[in-house]
């Protein structure tokens, strides 16, 4: 078992503390890994990125080899895309949709047109879900919430992780981490089964950033009722509609 | 003695298990100037002693030069000592690392240098095999973290044993990644025993000559260590199957490009110099042709080709096109060296026109902007030809957009010295910018030339009071120390301003700025306000001055 995945964001978004979990998870679960990371100068506002790469044999090499990665994890919408030449041609996109602007930022409809043709996407407003779950600063681990069923890692370990990171700083934080994890978990079970029902991911990332998730699983009812509703020949028109509208929705139940 | 660690399994950057190394080897001493990517090895020792309480002492250094003269100070003494820096530190050691190798280390001495190949944070790729070439001393190059940690024990055991100090090359990859490693049981301290004969540490002419004649002694002892190292292994797998000579992170990218593959390649690895010769000549006699594999300058190829001109086998490398003369390797870049297909990645149309760059930039209300924008304002009204010398630290962003304020970076400490040779060249006027942890570092000497020439030079010192580039280590001299330091090398007191770069003391600094332009002389305007981003551990730091001071 060989799993790469690609940590990215901007300075300051906590990019490291993701792979502290990760690692610290993978040395629990026994597994092999190497993580590599960005320091110094770059982490002034610039772009920064770390490598994990995680298998069941010892690792040879730090850098992920083109089209090796398996996911790629951002904070960020414009950051996913830096580094889609690392990853397999059926690899996942997990991203954050609130853009982090510098000069010459692309326009954002023109962003979101690429970024959501991605074919395996899961992008969420991890922003708006941390700031839910208690604090905008775990953002971060709504989007490690949102990639952890697809890391070959029990979601269990990551938990715990998770706990061990934010103890040092008290119950309300590190709780309101554990919700913005779950939080994140809850969006990616929604946001597989409405893909494996055939919901287009390019359909579904409009509406996906404007769900208000709470931190335990979409009951099965609001998952049929969305899969529906966006499977009707009108799906992609209700999507893109939703998505310009703006509002936040409820993923239990069908917007009026 | 009480070392707070026993046998166990942590996860370590490359940088951490050189710093667990170190101590677990039984450092009583650690210098260190910080440079990305080498600056967690004295980072995690602080730390670490600090939480154990183990008699360790050390000190971020004013710069490397000095933390290598207290390293060899400690290892005149009989004790071991780490000194750490960056690639272009040693540049600044340069002298003492060379006449050192020629004193020889008493207590062990290792320095552990961390280059840059691809200038992820450096202005060049200078490989440091070179310098323990040219010093002859042995260098090891760990390809993994737990070679970090199990070469740098080795390393101060060979240091001892054959009274070499020893380099630690390591490279940004291996510095800022993490693995799991295995950490051993801990040696304890040497007892102080000073060196015996003081003639080996006097490099009077006369002795300098005998201690140069036991260096060159030294060297087939020094071989021969090379030669037995199990990391320079040595596998052949039949005569007149091609070969591939392998050193340090290459290794790695060469397993993940290659595979089974591998199988039908004589194969060296090198992870210890001096270059194991017999070995090289074993692999050159079984194989018909060699390709040669190694992180940064093509050091070993250059050796072994004897620049290209040896024709006896076909080698392949970077001198020859075969992998890319700048930059890191990776996998990819063998996978290409060996004619393998580089693997497909997801394709997405119109990726292109979305993804702009992202460079770092300064901080939001950091006070270097406000500097800039004011030296920008006062240096229009001389045309667009004024130049700005600037130097090395965060506020060389002041290149970029939107403040384009500088115009040279060259090396630490430069600024100030290349404004007194375009001064005296006729420029007028002539500026120049260092940081207060710069200036420490190697900007007081050229400051004491232009005090002395009283050249027409204007120095901004942006005192920020902390060294921020590198992750916030404490400054030298800060606020009042800065101008009682700038007086001490000569600058008239009329003639050392401070301003506060801020939007509110804009005019202020401005009249300031402009009425020593008007000066004839050397000016020294400080820029005084601590970094935004650092603010906690500045007074942290402060007030820690204050409890020593009382």
């Amino acid at each position: 078992m060989n799993y790469d995945l690609v940590l990215c964001g901007v300075g300051g978004q906590g990019v490291l503390s993701i792979a502290w979990v990760i690692d610290h998870a993978v040395h629990e679960a026994g597994l092999h890994f190497k993580q590599s990371e960005v320091h110094g100068m770059a982490q002034r506002g610039g772009a920064v990125s770390a490598f994990v790469r995680i298998s069941d044999q010892p690792v040879a090499s730090d850098l992920i080899a083109t089209g090796a990665a398996s996911m790629v994890l951002s904070m960020e919408p414009m950051e996913a895309l830096r580094y889609t030449q690392l990853l397999r041609p059926d690899g996942w996109i997990v991203s954050d949709v609130t853009p982090l602007e510098n000069d010459a930022y692309p326009k954002h409809d023109a962003l979101y047109k690429v970024l959501f043709s991605a074919p395996r996407l899961v992008v969420l407003d991890a922003t708006r879900l941390a700031h839910k779950a208690g604090t905008v600063k775990a953002q971060n681990m709504v989007v490690l919430g949102a990639a952890a069923s697809q890391l070959p890692l029990p979601t269990e370990l990551l938990e715990a992780q998770v706990q061990e990171l934010f103890a040092s700083k008290g119950e309300r934080i590190v709780k309101a981490n554990i919700s913005a994890f779950r939080i994140g978990a809850a969006a990616s079970a929604f946001a597989t089964a409405l893909l494996a029902a055939g919901v287009p991911s390019t359909v579904l990332a409009r509406v996906l950033p404007l769900l208000a998730f709470e931190p335990q699983p979409v009951p099965q009812a609001g998952v049929d009722a969305w899969c529906r509703r966006l499977l009707a020949t009108d799906g992609a028109q209700t999507a893109l509609r939703l998505f310009e509208a703006g509002v936040t929705l409820s993923p239990e139940s069908l917007p009026a | 003695m009480n070392f707070g660690v026993t046998m166990s399994e942590e996860i370590l950057l490359g940088d951490e298990a050189v710093a667990r190394g170190a101590i677990d080897a039984g450092i009583s001493c650690a210098y260190a100037y910080p440079g990305t990517p080498s600056t967690e090895i004295y980072q995690t020792i602080q730390d670490h002693v600090k939480e154990h309480e183990l008699p360790v002492r050390g000190l971020w250094s004013t710069n490397e030069k000095v933390a290598l003269e207290e390293g060899v100070g400690v290892s005149y003494a009989g004790r071991r000592c780490l000194v750490a820096m960056k690639h272009v530190g040693l540049n600044v050691a340069a002298d003492p690392f060379m006449n050192v190798a020629v004193a020889g280390a008493h207590g062990g001495l290792v320095l552990a240098v961390a280059d840059d190949p691809a200038m992820h944070s450096s202005q060049n790729e200078q490989d440091s095999r070179y310098f323990a070439d040219f010093a002859m001393v042995p260098c090891l190059e760990p390809g993994d973290q737990q070679q970090c940690y199990d070469f740098t024990r080795e390393a101060f055991d060979l240091s001892e044993q054959l009274q070499v100090p020893v380099l630690l090359r390591l490279v940004t990859r291996l510095a800022h990644s993490r693995a799991a490693v295995t950490l051993g049981a801990p040696r304890e301290q040497n007892v102080a025993n000073y060196v015996a004969d003081p003639s080996r540490f006097t490099l009077i002419p006369s002795n300098a000559r005998h201690a140069y004649a036991r260096l060159i002694d030294k060297q087939p002892a020094l071989q021969a260590y090379s030669e037995n190292h199990a990391a320079n292994a040595l596998t052949l797998r039949g005569e007149g199957k091609p070969g591939i000579l392998v050193s340090g992170l290459g290794w790695n990218y060469l397993q993940e490009a290659m595979g089974d593959l591998l199988d039908g390649y004589n194969l060296l690895r090198i992870g210890v110099y001096p270059l194991p010769v017999k070995k090289i000549r074993q692999l050159l006699d079984a194989s018909s042709e060699i390709w040669i594999v190694e992180e940064g300058y093509p050091f070993i190829e250059r050796f072994v080709s004897a620049l290209g001109l040896m024709r006896e086998r076909p080698i392949h490398g970077k001198l020859t096109g075969a992998l890319p003369r700048m930059g890191e390797l990776d996998s990819d870049a063998i996978k290409r060296c060996f004619g393998l297909p580089v693997n497909l990645s997801l394709q997405i149309p119109g990726l292109a026109d979305v993804l702009v760059g992202r460079p770092p930039r300064l901080c939001d209300k950091c006070p270097h902007s406000d500097a800039y924008i004011a030296i920008n304002e006062v240096i229009a009204q001389y045309g667009p030809g004024a130049r700005v010398m600037g130097d090395i630290g965060c506020y060389a962003l002041g290149y970029l957009a939107p403040y384009q304020a500088i115009h040279s970076c060259l090396c630490m400490g430069s600024s100030i010295g290349m404004a007194i040779g375009a001064s005296h060249a006729g420029m007028t006027p002539s500026l120049c910018v260092i940081g207060d942890g710069t200036f420490t570092h190697s900007g007081m000497a050229p400051l004491l030339d232009a005090a002395r020439d009283n050249t027409n030079i204007k120095v901004f010192i942006l005192d920020n009071s902390i060294v921020a580039m590198t992750g916030g280590q404490p400054t030298q001299v800060t606020d009042e120390e800065v101008v009682d330091l700038v007086a001490g090398l000569g600058v008239p007191r009329e003639h050392i301003r401070v301003v506060t770069p801020s939007w509110q003391k804009k005019e202020q600094t401005l009249a300031t700025i402009r009425e020593e332009m008007a000066y004839n002389g050397v000016s020294v305007i400080i820029a005084r306000r601590a970094c935004v981003t650092y603010a906690k551990q500045i007074k942290l730091y402060k007030r820690a001055c204050e409890e020593q001071t009382e």
